[in-house]
């Protein structure tokens, strides 16, 4: 009896979208298995320190014990400092009583200069099977294996990082445009008349004469820049809270109070048409060539901000077609705002659909990234990259290895969020599969 | 149809406006001094301890070639900034003069003042220049280096800690004095650089006094000036020479973007427009070989695909497909250099030519022209061939199924036509559509791929030139390929828009009446 209840209880539960759309998706094998490789990759990734590290995970070193690893991630983290002794160790050939080292022991950095442009099929000059380069090393003797498992985390945050950006802004403005439409979005005349005299005065002490603060924040670091500008725009949005309170007794004169529609879509589909007509490559070249230091999260962010027209022309699909559903009068008869319909009831309905864009925005992000650092464009020399291994293959065509790994690696993550996103395509738009 | 057009075309003006500024912004903000680069790369050094007349001669080379450039005129049509700069600032000759006095007045916000201090700077540095040192003096050569290598110092700077530094500097220099025997032979102790003594002590009293009275309040009050049309960004665009007429002004020079006129290369002076002219004839060739390539055999295939749909023919092959527009170029390239461009690997793999265009000799046959040519661009063209022919071929097969499904098609069958008219005479028309919305992404990826393409092969393209003039920091020639790939891809999209509308007569974009 209660077996049965449970499994009817269950078999409800598949009744739901999101019930359907994972039967379909299990059913189709090459995107299950993608799924598991992706979880891998992203597993490479965050682990990426304790696969393939010149420091030991655990050592003994003239009698005292050391997990460096782990005293690693404390030291970046701010909890302790590295002690005097350790600082200068040759972490690769210290004369250890006890160690543990990595599956990999080499850092993407550290030279093995006997080792220099191992050749991965030929026989290495190594102390043993354990120090072997696996898939080869490069003229300064750094391992392949080694750069390929870090590069991995550089992949993972560049497709996080610019699909995060563009999620958020891509849902965002796709909303906007398919919800309000061009008739839906009205502000009182007062509203508008006070929001534009302000809008000069919030750029003017926000952005205007803070400029200096920021730039000088950018040739420190991209993050502290990231800091002023998020200060920035605090500030911009503290002054342009002001006109909306002064506009609240202005609306109730007739002339101030009629409402003036604004065609939100039309704006957000040029600002879309804009930035289609730009190719992101060469934009990104443009925008490296004027920045002093461009750098990885630079990059990401640029692709970020200029990847997000796919996400929100599907938004905007989805909403057009749900803003006209029963459920939606009901809210708004209910007397709910616009904007509280819009993000409680009409986006979560459509937010499923966004998952294809974003797995097909992860794939192109992971390819714009890997081709500007193939070009050597935007990478700090202490970085390694799957498209900066790939370039060494371009130096020199003896060694095959270059040419052949860090490609694969590209081939099979974007393959794999290519494949993720036909996967939830099928399943999601079952009318879509032919 | 033409009102359609018509209004393509014009939605394209704040478009073309938009990217245009944004061009126009990146190169404002972009490091270095222009005029400065050209200047060095011309002759060398006339910075620091030359003469008087060289120090003037390079003032003027640098007012001259600034005026040509149109550096001169403000930068835009108008200016929103605080009430502390002047709206003359943009008359300061050197850019990074310029950039320091702004600097300046973000921290003390008094104009005048600072005015005041940089006229007293300029006068000591070109009374440093001028004075005659008295040829018994044995110092007093290289205290009055010591002096203008200060005030260059002084131009560049804008910490206070450095400034007074460099002012302490000059103090030293100008202040110390000197013991020359007179012709009775007893020694006399004089101060040789006296007047520099005076100019650097008002120097450092405008310098305190503008220190001392900083005009915060003015930074908080936004102003806007107005420049009118002669603007930097207004002569970028249209030039500033009559677009009808004759040209009276000779310092007038510039025709401006829309008459082909995209300034000159940083590097060698030369005009951007005849860089990009020789350029695009590769990477247009390139791409319209890869594009009939392309068309050619992806139609076929997609077709083909999408009649034996469900067999292990199609379910293999699309697979397959899928797996090849996943493969970076940059990756194919790569292997492809490595194995089939050397014999490192074996005697018979050295198949092609790394990488160029090859040499033609003057004596080549059309033949030997053609084949030479040929034999350089199998790989570049294959690089950019096996990515879209896979995309494509997947699209046309799937137009093709959801036109198959159709009734008229079965009606067709059922009549007893020949299969292969149905195919292509009935369903292939139909599903021309989405190949055509391929069209307008398809310039986009092709400029972007000539980047990694033109890279991996040498090849003097678009986007070869465009990866150079990064690292070269060439911005005009940069900026230029810019500003074209956005406008090859608003005309792609208008030439897919106006596509649409021929091959299929039941889209209209006017609105129909009633």
């Amino acid at each position: 009896m209660n077996l049965m209840s449970t499994q009817q209880n269950k078999n409800k539960a598949d009744q739901s979208y999101w019930g359907t759309v994972k039967r379909q998706f299990n059913k189709n094998r090459s995107a299950v298995w993608s799924l598991r490789v992706v979880y891998v990759i992203f597993f490479i990734g965050i682990f990426a320190d304790f696969f393939a590290n010149e420091k030991p995970l655990y050592c003994k070193l003239d009698g005292k014990t050391y997990f460096p690893i782990f005293r690693e991630y404390a030291v970046d983290l701010g909890l302790a400092s590295m002690p005097p002794e350790l600082v200068n160790v040759d972490w690769l050939n210290a004369g250890y009583e006890s160690v543990l080292r990595a599956p990999i022991p080499y850092s993407p950095l550290t030279k093995d200069w006997d080792n220099a442009y191992a050749n991965p099929t030929k026989k290495q000059d190594t102390r043993s099977w354990r120090f072997r380069h696996f898939l080869g090393s490069d003229q300064l003797g750094r391992d392949l294996l080694s750069g390929l498992i870090h590069g991995t985390r550089i992949a993972m945050l560049v497709g996080i990082v610019s699909m995060g950006i563009a999620s958020f802004i891509g849902i965002l403005l796709g909303a906007i445009a398919g919800y309000f439409g061009d008739e839906r979005l009205q502000f009182s005349r007062a509203t508008i008349i006070w929001n534009a005299l302000f809008l000069f005065f919030a750029w003017f002490y926000a952005f205007n004469t803070r400029m200096y603060i920021m730039s000088d924040a950018l040739t420190e670091s991209f993050g502290g820049f990231c800091m002023q500008f998020l200060i920035s725009v605090f500030l911009f949005g503290a002054i342009m809270a002001i006109p909306n309170l002064i506009a609240i007794p202005f609306k109730r004169i007739p002339f101030f109070g009629k409402r003036v529609t604004i065609p939100i879509d039309i704006i957000i589909s040029r600002t879309v048409e804009v930035l289609n007509s730009v190719p992101i490559l060469l934009l990104i070249l443009s925008i490296c060539a004027v920045v002093k230091k461009p750098s990885i999260m630079l990059i990401m962010v640029i692709i970020g901000l200029t990847g997000w027209t796919g996400i929100a022309g599907f938004i905007r699909a989805e909403l057009l077609k749900v803003r006209s559903l029963e459920y939606i009068e009901a809210a708004q008869s209910l007397g709910y705002s616009q904007w509280r319909i819009m993000l409680r009831h009409a986006i979560p309905n459509s937010l499923t659909s966004v998952l294809i864009t974003i797995a097909f925005g992860v794939a192109s992000a992971i390819l714009t990234e890997t081709a500007l650092s193939f070009l050597g464009i935007g990478v700090q020399s202490d970085v390694v990259t799957w498209g900066k291994l790939l370039n060494e293959a371009h130096a020199d065509v003896s060694g095959w290895w270059f040419a052949v790994f860090p490609g694969l690696a590209i081939f099979v993550t974007v393959t794999v969020f290519n494949l993720l996103g036909e996967g939830l395509t099928d399943a999601m738009d079952p009318r879509l599969k032919q | 149809m033409f009102l359609y057009i018509l209004k393509r075309i014009l939605y394209f003006v704040p478009t073309f406006f938009v990217i245009a500024l944004f061009t126009f912004l990146l190169g404002a903000i972009a490091p270095g001094d222009p005029v400065e680069l050209k200047l060095s790369s011309g002759m060398q050094g006339s910075e620091g301890q030359g003469q008087v007349s060289d120090k003037l001669a390079g003032e003027a080379a640098y007012r001259e070639l600034n005026t040509k450039l149109g550096r001169d005129l403000p930068q835009f049509y108008f200016t929103i900034t605080s009430a502390s700069y002047p709206d003359t600032l943009y008359k300061v000759l050197r850019k990074n003069e310029r950039e320091n006095l702004e600097r300046l007045i973000d921290q003390y916000n008094n104009w005048p003042q600072i005015d005041a201090y940089y006229k007293s700077v300029k006068a000591l540095e070109l009374a440093a220049i001028t004075t005659q040192t008295d040829p018994a003096d044995s110092t007093a050569f290289s205290r009055i280096k010591a002096v203008r290598e200060s005030c260059n110092d002084l131009y560049r700077n804008y910490d206070d800690a450095v400034i007074q530094l460099d002012l302490k500097k000059i103090n030293a220099a100008v202040s110390s004095t000197v013991q020359i025997a007179d012709s009775a032979g007893v020694l006399h102790s004089y101060q040789s650089l006296a007047p520099l003594a005076t100019l650097n002590t008002a120097a450092a009293n405008a310098y305190s006094y503008m220190r001392e009275h900083p005009a915060n309040s003015l930074k908080y009050k936004p102003a806007i000036h107005f420049y009118g049309l002669h603007n930097q960004f207004h002569r970028w665009l249209f030039g500033d020479v009559p677009w009808f007429g004759e040209n009276n002004d000779p310092t007038r020079s510039a025709k401006g973007f829309f008459r082909g006129d995209f300034g000159y290369s940083y590097i060698d002076s030369r005009p951007v427009s005849s860089i990009i002219k020789d350029a695009i004839k590769w990477t247009l060739l390139l791409n319209l070989i890869a594009f009939i390539i392309i068309y050619s055999i992806s139609i076929p295939t997609g077709v083909s695909l999408a009649v034996h749909k469900g067999t292990t023919y199609d379910r293999v092959t699309t697979a397959w497909l899928f797996v090849l527009y996943s493969i970076p170029t940059a990756w194919v390239g790569t292997m492809l250099i490595v194995f089939f461009t050397s014999d490192y690997y074996g005697s018979w793999m050295a198949l092609f030519p790394p990488y160029g265009l090859g040499k033609i000799g003057p004596d080549y046959t059309m033949w030997a022209k053609i084949t030479d040519r040929a034999h350089h661009f199998i790989l570049p063209v294959f690089c950019i061939v096996y990515g879209s022919f896979a995309f494509i071929s997947r699209q046309v097969r799937g137009g093709m199924l959801s036109v198959l499904r159709q009734d008229y098609i079965r009606t067709a069958f059922a009549k007893g036509l020949e299969p292969n008219k149905v195919y292509w005479k009935h369903a292939f028309r139909n599903s021309l559509i989405p190949i055509i919305t391929m069209f307008s992404s398809f310039l986009p990826a092709m400029i972007s791929g000539a980047v990694i393409i033109e890279y991996l092969f040498t090849i003097p393209g678009m986007g070869r030139i465009s990866y150079e003039s990064v690292g070269e920091r060439n911005f005009p020639v940069q900026f230029t390929i810019l500003m074209f790939s956005a406008l090859l891809t608003m005309a792609g999209t208008l030439l897919s828009d106006i596509l649409y509308v021929v091959t299929d007569p039941r889209i209209s974009f006017t609105k129909k009446e009633g």
